[in-house]
Order: C-alpha cells, then structure tokens, then sequence
C-alpha cells in the first residue's frame, strides 16, 4: 500500500478507540491514516498474535477474535495502515514523525485523533528494577498474545481486577500461580460489587475467574505488597508484607508479575502544549477536554482510555464519540445528526462509567505503598536514580517535577519518565506534603521515543543537502 | 513443562537465532523479548550507573528496559520479531 503525504485525519493508535474512529472518519470519505507501532490492530487490550502462527481449529481466545474483526474493518474500509511504525514527534499544525525499519517518515494532516491508550502504573519496591519482576500487563501480553506461560512458577502481585484475569489465564493454560499478593483487602472488593454489577456481563465474568482461582486454591494475600524482591539461584525470593500488620512472609518463585493500575498516555498532549488536568480515579494527569472529546487545541482530539481510563469497551464508542465531533467540526454532518449519533453513545459511556469508578477505585495506590518505599529503591531505572536522591533534591529546594528533574535527572532516560513520573510525583508530594497535583507534570519533549541515528539520517548524497543561506556577520 | 501451549495455534517455522553465541531455537515472528525470558535469558543489559542487570519489563515499547544488539545495532526486543539466523548480544551492551 502506497502512503499519501498529507491526510484529512491522522489517528494514533490502532486499539478499540483508533479503530472506531478510522472508521468511522473512512464512512464519511475523509481521507484518514492509521499508525501504531506494534505489528497489526488490537492496541495491548487484544494484541495480535504472532504473524506466523496459524490457526488450529475453531477454538480462540476472544481477543483475538475482536483483533481480527479489527483488521477486517479498516480494510473493509479502505482505511490506509502504517503499522510498525513508533511515533517519535508531532508538530502543531499537525505533522506527524515516525520511524520504522527502514528510516523516518512524515506525514501532515489537519486533524489528529490520539487514541494512545495507556501504560502500566508500578510502585517501586526494592528489587523490581530484577530481571523476572515483570509488569502485570506485560503477564498478560505473553499469555493473550503468544499463548505462553511466563515461566513456570508466578507470583502476582498488585491490584484491581487485571489480577484475577492473570491469575486465570494462567490457570486456563495449565501454569503454577504462587500466590496472589494483592493490595486491597476483602472488603474493598465487596465495597465494589454493587457498582460492578452494573456491567453484568463482565461481573459474570469476573466471578467466573475468581471461581477457578478459589477451586485452586492459590494463596491470596489480601491487604499486602510486596515489600523486597531478591535474586536467588533458582529465581526470585519474593518478601511480601500486610499493609496494616506488617507481617512479612518470603515466597520463592520464577517471575513476579505486579501492576497497580494503568496511567493515560499524555506524551503527545504534553509535546503539543495542550492543557491537562489531574484526576487519580482517570488514572492521574489527563489532557483537558469537553465531553465530545475535543482537546484545548483545535482539531485535536484525544480519545479512549488515553483520555482516561474507563475499559476497552468504552474506548470504542468513545472513538466514534470523538469522530462525530471532529465531522460535526468540519461541517461533514449537521448539527441533526451530530446529536442523534452523540446522545446514544452518551447515554451508554455514562453506564459505564459506573463500572470504571468502581475498577479504579480497586485500583487506587494506597499511601503506604509509597510511604513504605526505601531509601536505596530505584525510582528512575532508566538513570538508577534512587528515593533518596530524590529526597535530596526537594531538601535542596526543589518544587516541582521538572526541578526535580534538572536536578538528579529523573524522566531525561530513554522512558522519558513514562515509567517513573507516577512514583516520584507521589514520594516527593508525601515528602512536602502537597496535592501531586501540585508538582506539576514533566514538560513533553521530542524524541518520543528513542529514534536510531542511522534511520533518522537515512541514505542521502552530500549534493542534495540543501544549503541554508550565509547569515549576516 | 512446555511454555508454549497449543491449544490455539500451531507456532511459525522452527527457527534458530544466535544468542551470546549460543544456538537457541524459536519460532518465525515469535517477540524476541519473550523468547529469551522463557528460554532461561532474562538479564539483557545492564543499567547505566549501578552496571545491575536488567530485563523485559512493560513489554509494551514504553520502559525501553529489554534493549539488547540485534545483529550489532541497538533495539528493544519486545518489538523484533524472530528470523532465522539473528545474532543476539545481552550483558554489557557497550563492550564490543
């Protein structure tokens, strides 16, 4: 498939929401691209398997089923793909950079739909930066995706509901769970269940899981974090520890697995200088937007759980919710028909979002878990910046993350902080007792991502470079 | 115990990649990440300063932790993809 250069829409993110939306701009005949930097449709919620496995009879799991019917829907509708490609920059404007195997690319549009999805929140602890300490998604992205066991022996740790799923899977697949290490406690799951109902389909499904979990008999550990992870000869050492106890107890085992909830992904939001708001139960800093899903910059929108986090299910409608904004903005369709499209969906993201206060209520970082983070832990791994460094910094007067940040170099690694803005916004806002909203958020800055020397120069002849004009003495 | 199950899907070709110039059989199109974590290879590089190991870790191109040399180059292995023949480094990325 040969790429235009310039596109009506540009959608970022090929998950339920940047499906939903490429449709539906493609129903209309706007001319709309579709990047992600993974190999096919799905986002992480339903990645795809492997290219080269094939199917071996009628069974399937059921994300992949969905991921399928993705694929078939953008090309259905003649939406253009570029897959594999990681977006490292984008312009006011818009122009979009990206790059894949084979150097960078450009591309411009008038509009752009963000539907960058979400990464994993993970507390430190002392020892997660070991090799076999994993995050709880990734657990799920090797069972979903690869239909392979982690290893032989599981410990799972964290919270909220993407524990069980695990925890089944792996059951489902005939592997070992250890023990379930999670941090809220019986009552905060019964606390929910009245909300959690108002989703019957996947309640059902929740006590379904939660069933076989109870029928095997792994050890749960209610109330409990872990507290020190260890390398041993044979794997891990795990110390777990009750929150309000602080009884500790050591399993040994092969991985860990631990996530505490899920953070919207704001790099883009941030680079463009879009406003944001800070909203925990949304998963922390968002980009401001009304209920159309219109950012505080004009033609861009920010959609699906990117935009905070209410599930897979809401994202997609929250796509075709943000298209009808984008058309109603663009004088495609009238104000009619933008209000007979918006007010059903509407009316169905509100239920929903009776479910999604409830999963992240189950996902909400109880205080101790920072509190209790020592002083030798690595907040930052990409520039082994520990918690006390941290500290030292906001004793010498630092304020805000982005001091911080100047100061000990936190969030300047090649994650750009996406993995440990969460973790020192909280130590430093227990440190000076303040709102971590108050801190601020780190200033988006370009590469994105990493971006390979060689592909961002490509091949090129000294003669074709063009030669700027002498500037004045 | 069989990591892989196959209740689904029958794998890609069987394929061999070379990893700290050991053989190690895969699958075509398998993640490379996965790969070397279930095959007993789970330290990849070491961290900048403290020179400690580190591994796959959000498998979602995002950490930026599981970066090993692919046929001499740099990459994040959670988005390479098995080929036949691949020379893989891990440890101490900078010694050549």
């Amino acid at each position: 498939m040969s790429l235009k250069k310039e596109y009506d829409v540009i959608v970022i993110g090929a998950g339920p929401s940047g499906v939903a939306s490429a449709i539906k701009c493609a129903e209309k005949r706007l001319k709309v691209l579709i990047i992600d930097s993974s190999q096919n449709t799905g986002g992480q919620i339903y990645r795809a398997p492997p290219k080269s496995y094939i199917k071996k009879n009628e069974k399937s799991l059921k994300e992949n089923l969905i991921q399928k019917k993705f694929s078939e829907d953008l090309k259905k509708h003649n939406v253009d793909t570029a897959y594999n490609h990681t977006v490292w920059q984008v312009s006011p404007g818009f122009r979009v950079d990206a790059f894949n195997e084979n150097g960078t690319v450009k591309w411009k549009t008038k509009n752009l739909i963000l539907a960058t999805g979400t990464y994993e929140k993970i507390i430190p602890f002392e020892g997660w930066t070991i090799p076999g300490v994993i995050g709880l998604a990734a657990c799920t992205l090797i069972l979903k995706s690869h239909q392979i066991i982690p290893g032989k022996n599981i410990v799972l740790a964290g919270n909220g509901p993407l524990l069980i799923l695990v925890a089944y899977y792996i059951l489902k697949f005939g592997g070992k769970v250890d023990a379930i290490i999670d941090t809220s406690s019986k009552s905060d799951w019964l606390k929910s269940t009245f909300a959690l109902i108002s989703n019957p389909h996947n309640f059902l499904q929740g006590i379904f899981w939660m069933l076989k979990i109870l029928i095997s008999r792994i050890p749960i550990y209610s109330n409990s974090m872990v507290n020190k992870v260890i390398k041993n000869e044979k794997g891990l050492s795990v110390e777990l520890k009750g929150i309000n106890d602080h009884k500790t107890k050591v399993i040994n085992t092969e991985v860990l697995a631990v996530g505490h909830g899920l953070i919207p992904s704001t790099d883009i939001t941030r680079l463009l200088g879009a406003d944001h708001i800070y909203n925990e139960l949304k998963g922390g800093w968002i980009a401001k937007i009304d209920k159309y899903f219109r950012s505080s910059i004009k033609s861009l929108y920010v959609t699906g759980d990117g935009s905070g986090i209410s599930g897979a299910i809401a994202a997609y409608d929250k796509g075709i919710l943000a298209t009808c904004a984008l058309l109603y903005d663009e004088k495609i369709i009238d104000e009619k028909e933008f209000n007979n499209l918006s007010n059903k969906i509407l009316r169905r993201l509100n239920r929903y979002e009776i479910f999604a206060k409830a999963i992240a209520n189950l996902n909400s970082t109880p205080k101790e878990l920072i509190k209790e983070i020592a002083d030798n832990t690595i907040l930052c791994r990409c520039e082994d910046i520990t918690k006390k460094d941290i500290i030292h910094a906001t004793e010498k007067g630092a304020k805000d993350l982005n001091q911080i940040k100047t100061w000990t170099r936190c969030g300047m690694g090649p994650c750009q902080g996406r993995t440990c803005q969460y973790a020192i916004a909280s130590v430093v806002s227990n440190q000076l007792n303040c709102k971590i909203e108050d801190l601020g958020y780190l200033t988006g800055r370009s590469p994105l991502r990493p971006v390979p020397l060689d592909k961002s120069i490509g091949d090129f002849k000294y003669e074709e470079i063009t030669k700027v004009e002498e500037a004045p003495l | 115990m069989n990591l892989r199950i196959s209740d689904y899907f029958e794998r890609g070709k069987k394929v061999k990649i070379i990893v700290n110039d050991k053989v190690l059989e895969a699958f075509e199109g398998e993640c490379l990440s996965i790969v070397l974590f279930i095959s007993n290879q789970k330290n990849l590089r070491l961290s900048p300063i403290k020179n400690e190991n580190r591994g796959m870790f959000c498998l979602m191109g995002s950490c930026q932790e599981c970066v090993v040399l692919l046929n001499g180059k740099k990459v994040t292995s959670c988005n390479v993809f098995i080929e036949e023949g691949m020379i893989i480094k891990t440890g101490d990325l900078n010694e050549s």
